[in-house]
């Protein structure tokens, strides 16, 4: 298998799907944001979007926590040390891929 | 597919002004000096506050109080109020190498500033040629604002309109007002500064109608 195939089929599964791709990378330049936030810029159906965060959150990729902002109920997401990795690496192999 | 995977991490970067605040905030900056020319034009001559340097440092309060308070609670309470309820909440990473790097642009941006000011002035110096000072700083006030359309604000084909209409009225001035820089600067500074807010508010406004209003969130 030469370079490039290999760096093709080392790509991380998780994060290589589109959608989740998104929410990676809108995660990876924030310091953290919420669920309405990555409604908003993924365009995403709210059942799509927590599909992917909760495979994400899985894979141990992102922290979801639940909180409150006065008394409406807010979901907060950030990308764990892990999660940062991963895309970092992610993005090294894409680009050694083309 | 770097640079389109790129270009969709700059997304959170423009959304910092989804609402206006980053123009509305120029707005009461310029609008801060304009206050400042003008207090400093009706106050007696040779007042110790008229002094060159004595009248910056009092004068300071005047520009920075504005700008601390609609940094401070008009970004927040806005923020809180209207943007977050609609199209959600984030927060950027404020890193010691962000700082290093900004205080890294602000330096090269200072220096390129500073290096154009003074080729200017030696060319106005030449060929006597007085309004190429004023020509220059009023470009790079013009430069400044159709950079930021450029750079953060593309959606917005109407505001390259508004840079149109700035460069015209900047033009007006240059051609209506007369004295040296110093004494134009507080029509200039209240034009342009009247110009930013008034760009930022129309940008709100354009974002209350485009976006939904509050919804209970579920995850």
């Amino acid at each position: 298998m030469n370079d490039q195939l290999r760096a093709i089929s080392e790509l991380d599964r998780v994060i290589h799907e589109p959608g989740r791709l998104m929410i990676t990378a809108l995660l990876a330049a924030v310091k953290e944001c919420d669920f309405r936030y990555l409604l908003h810029e993924t365009e995403m159906n709210k059942g799509n979007l927590s599909g992917h965060l909760s495979r994400l959150e899985e894979a141990g990729y992102i922290e979801i926590e639940k909180t409150y902002r006065g008394k409406v109920p807010q979901t907060v997401l950030r990308l764990t040390k892990a999660g940062r990795a991963v895309f970092d690496e992610y993005r090294k192999g894409l680009k050694s891929a083309f | 597919m770097k640079d389109d995977l790129q270009d969709f991490m700059e997304r959170p970067k423009q959304y910092e002004n989804i609402d206006g605040t980053s123009e509305m905030g120029m707005g009461v900056m310029m609008l801060s000096f304009a206050l400042v020319g003008f207090l400093s034009a009706i106050l007696p001559e040779g007042a110790l506050w008229r002094k060159n340097g004595i009248s910056t440092f009092l004068f300071l309060p005047v520009v920075m109080t504005p700008i601390l308070v609609f940094q401070y609670w008009g970004v927040k309470a806005i923020k809180k109020h209207i943007t977050w309820p609609r199209t959600g909440y984030v927060a950027f990473h404020r890193s010691g190498r962000s700082w290093w790097k900004i205080l890294g642009v602000t330096l090269a941006v200072s220096a390129v500033f500073g290096a154009g000011t003074v080729f200017v002035m030696m060319l106005a110096r030449r060929f006597h040629a007085l309004n190429l000072e004023r020509a220059g700083y009023l470009a790079v006030l013009l430069a400044t604002y159709a950079f930021f359309v450029f750079r953060w604000s593309r959606e917005h084909t109407w505001k390259w309109l508004v840079v149109i209409f700035m460069a015209l009225g900047l033009l007006a001035i240059a051609l209506v007002v007369p004295g040296s820089i110093v004494e134009s600067f507080r029509y200039v500074a209240l034009f342009v500064g009247l110009v930013w807010l008034g760009s930022g508010v129309a940008t709100l406004f354009s974002y209350v109608r485009r976006t939904q209003p509050p919804f209970p969130e579920t995850a």
